[in-house]
């Protein structure tokens, strides 16, 4: 009895909730069809989101900071089709990309500048660089499709480079080892915790808060604009629309993953448990032929229970109050 | 005056451990101006909670016109004829007057009758004595003036108990005379005025009756002529100064730490000026709204004062953020712990390791976990923080070992000047007499402490000079030696020797 009760207090936790809905719909799949547990196909369901769960890794740190960055899918965007426009001015491709990451950078600092030092709402400012971001990429690229990219770019995001394993799915490994360490151990993450439960509290213990701030936003611009380019590289080619909506899928996964959207609260772990949840369960069901509508329905009541369950409060809870 | 209108009948009121008020009995006759006195946390915003419908009482109960009545809310209240307006009125600035004072009738029909609205208050402003254009717009009114539109919206409603919060705090000079004026008028006309006010000189100015209240208990109710200031000091302060408040010896050494001159912020507050010692205890005294907490945050450098010079271990400084106040050892343990010292739902550890997490990060900036344990276990037992473990949410503790916490977060910056914004607000006596310990041992140490109380016994126990603010200007700085409560109340309440 006691067990089953320290059972039920664990699996209290957001993270242990999705673990026990993703070992389910993982068995489910398994179950249902033949190759779901294949190397091919799991890897292959990575590099089909690969840019959206990159981008969901840094979007974890600005919403714990009580923000929200609205212009990621127009950074990726304009980072991929300000690619493809050097690309045909004939620059070097390598340049292009340190201008293209240089993009990411100074975007993410402005939507940090002003939501910092400024003090407007992110809401409104990254809402504002959504429209901005995505009419530039549009000015540069129009409507039509740009490609032929050099073939070692093109190979970058389709070929498999330690084996079988795409370049995609590498950076988002080292990535997500690098950010983990960055948000759960260092103390720039106890910073961004901290602000994000109480930003005034944070202020008179001397932290920087504005500082942090606009760090984290650069790191999603410049993030953001890596995605970009591996889009442009695994569909080699691209065009004014690239990624256009991205961010709604984005957030989706992270508010999933169990990140309060009033901030404090959340762990990169369960970011990465909703994307994998994200994942099977929409290639499970593509598996047993449920249209792509569907399937967006389905998230998008995993989103709901995901904000109601936490207040499904057991009585164990109780026991951990001490007055 | 014969039936009391209104008449609380030994009404106690609790709010979890605390007790708020306990017996406390008061009667209102129709036609009087009811002066209620008593320091800050005495318990006059809960008697007027019940009064008005917003608290029900533990024990006791309410009369009204002689027969007993439960108030189940503030509608019920209004019902009844009982109507308060508070320090900061509430107008729709995008109205107009007659339009704010009916805001709530009900009487007036789908469409209003714009005529019969304007004539109706204009008779309620006549019936207040101020002249006063019914279509003004709120927004461009003085204080006084919306003033007069909450009485008038009470009137509207048959007021016959008006409560008045602290009605003349912000006000002028000119405008609370004004203000006096209407209260005494609504009282010649059969209301029962209940005003309550920390300045002294107008309650013998409005005043029938006067009641003094004290650690939510009723204490005397006597007729303004047979009270002086006085007497009313000794009444708002006259307790039993426990062994917990005996003075301790002082560990002031001749050193100057801190040298504040003629320090001021804008219109908030001027004219501070004192020497802080090291190894010292200043306290500052005052009631609400006498500005402390804004001198120390100009000290902090949360907002910066505006004039004057502020001189820390011989330099002249300036701090325009927290974090160069920090970085000069000096810490501010805030009074809000809710909104500006604690992150509630975030460990113990965490929390106490905040202000000095650049001490326990290695080279790589990771945080090192043991160390942060260690510190942590290391202020749980010295200032006995009663918790299973160092991991719990902070905000899961009572509110006593809350502030221990955070004395902790600042205790582990090795200060050499505390700021202590009321740091035994809303702590039981056992967690009070441990802070206090506490702030003994950082002074012997040779720390120096700036300690803002608004609790007298606490002010007179810890203070080896006592500086005392009102409104924001320093009324004066007290020796313990010639420090009584009276006193130190009568600076705080402006009342100079034989001033009145």
């Amino acid at each position: 009895m006691n067990a089953l009760k320290a059972g039920l207090v664990k699996l209290q936790s957001w993270e242990g909730f999705l673990l026990v809905v993703l070992i389910f719909i993982i068995l489910m799949n398994a179950s249902l069809t033949d190759n779901f547990l294949s190397v091919g196909n799991q890897m292959n369901l990575f590099m089909l989101s690969i840019e959206k769960i990159i981008v969901a890794l840094v979007m974890t740190f600005v919403i714990i900071n009580a923000e929200i960055d609205l212009s990621v899918g127009s950074m990726m965007g304009l980072s991929a089709c300000a690619f493809g426009w050097m690309f045909q001015q004939g620059v070097d491709p390598v340049l292009a990309i340190g201008i293209c990451l240089l993009i990411g950078l100074v975007g993410g600092f402005i939507n940090g500048w002003f939501v910092a030092r400024v003090g407007l709402p992110s809401l409104v400012v990254t809402l504002a660089t959504l429209i901005g971001y995505r009419g530039l990429a549009r000015v540069l690229v129009e409507d039509r499709g740009i490609g032929d990219f050099p073939q070692w770019f093109n190979d970058l995001g389709q070929k498999g480079l330690i084996g079988p394993v795409p370049f995609g799915l590498i950076a988002f490994v080292i990535l997500f080892i690098g950010l983990y360490v960055v948000l759960q151990r260092s103390g720039f993450g106890r910073k961004t915790y901290v602000i994000g439960t109480n930003r005034e509290v944070a202020d008179f213990a001397g932290i920087d808060t504005g500082r942090v701030k606009i760090v984290i936003f650069v790191m999603s611009g410049l993030v953001s604009a890596f995605a970009g380019l591996l889009f442009a590289a695994r569909v080699g080619a691209v065009r004014g629309d690239v990624a256009n909506g991205f961010e709604l899928d984005i957030i989706t996964m992270v508010l999933l993953g169990g990140v309060s959207i009033f901030g404090g609260t959340g762990t990169l772990v369960g970011t990465l448990l909703a994307i994998l949840i994200v994942l099977n369960l929409r290639n499970g069901m593509a598996l047993l032929n449920i249209t792509g509508h569907i399937q967006t329905g389905v998230v998008g009541l995993l989103l709901i229970a995901s904000v109601l369950v936490p207040r499904i409060k057991l009585p164990t809870v109780k026991a951990k109050e001490v007055t | 005056m014969t039936t009391p209108v209104l008449a609380l009948k030994d009404v106690s009121k609790s709010f979890g451990m605390t007790k708020a008020l306990s017996g406390m009995s008061i009667t209102l006759f129709p036609g009087e101006v009811h002066a209620i006195v008593g320091e800050n946390g005495a318990g006059k915003s809960t008697m007027i909670k019940i009064m008005t419908g917003v608290h029900q009482p533990t024990t006791g109960s309410l009369e009204v016109d002689g027969k007993p009545l439960s108030l189940s809310g503030t509608q019920a209240a209004r019902v009844a004829g009982i109507a308060a307006i508070y320090q900061e009125p509430m107008v729709f600035p995008d109205l107009d007057v007659a339009e704010n004072i009916f805001i709530s009738a009900t009487d007036l029909g789908l469409v209003q009758n714009r005529v019969r609205l304007r004539t109706r208050a204009r008779a309620l402003i006549d019936r207040i004595g101020m002249s006063l254009d019914v279509d003004r717009i709120a927004a461009g009114l003085t204080l006084a003036e919306q003033q007069a539109v909450e009485i008038a919206r009470a009137l509207s409603q048959d007021v016959r108990v008006l409560i008045m919060d602290e009605p003349t705090a912000s006000l002028s000079a000119h405008e609370a005379g004004e203000l006096r004026r209407v209260a005494r008028k609504l009282a010649s006309q059969g209301v029962a005025v209940v005003y309550i006010s920390h300045r002294l000189e107008e309650i013998f100015e409005v005043a029938d009756r006067v009641t003094v209240i004290r650690d939510g208990m009723h204490i005397s109710t006597r007729p303004v002529g047979e009270v002086t200031p006085d007497s009313l000091i000794a009444d708002m302060v006259g307790r039993e100064v426990g062994n917990y408040f005996k003075k301790a010896p002082s560990h002031a050494t001749p050193e100057v730490i801190l040298k504040v001159t003629d320090l001021a912020c804008e219109d908030i507050f001027r004219g501070v000026s004192f020497d802080l010692h090291k190894g010292e205890v200043l306290c500052m005294a005052g009631l609400i709204g006498a500005r402390r907490t804004d001198v120390a945050l100009s000290l902090f450098g949360i907002r910066p004062a505006t004039a004057g010079t502020v001189s820390y271990k011989g330099t002249q400084v300036r701090y325009t953020s927290p974090a160069q106040a920090i970085a000069a050892g000096i810490a501010y343990v805030s009074e809000d712990r809710r909104k500006l010292g604690l992150a509630m739902p975030m460990p113990i550890r965490s929390n106490i390791t905040l202000a000095t997490l650049a001490s326990i990060l290695s080279p790589a900036g990771i945080i090192d976990r043991r160390r942060e344990r260690e510190i942590a276990e290391a202020y749980r037992k010295r200032l006995n923080i009663r918790t299973p473990n160092v991991d719990l949410a902070v905000g899961m503790l009572s509110g006593g070992n809350q502030q221990k916490v955070m004395l902790a977060k600042w205790l582990e910056l090795k200060p050499d000047l505390l700021i202590f914004d009321e740091p035994t607000r809303g702590i039981d006596v056992g967690a009070k007499a441990e802070v206090h310990d506490l702030i003994r041992a950082f002074v012997a140490q040779g720390g120096s402490a700036i300690v803002i109380s608004s609790d007298l016994p606490e002010v007179l126990a810890m203070g080896d000079r006592i500086l005392v603010m009102r409104e924001g200007r320093q009324m004066g700085i007290i020796d313990h030696k010639d420090a009584t409560q009276e006193s130190v109340m009568r600076l705080a309440l402006g009342q100079f020797e034989g001033a009145a």
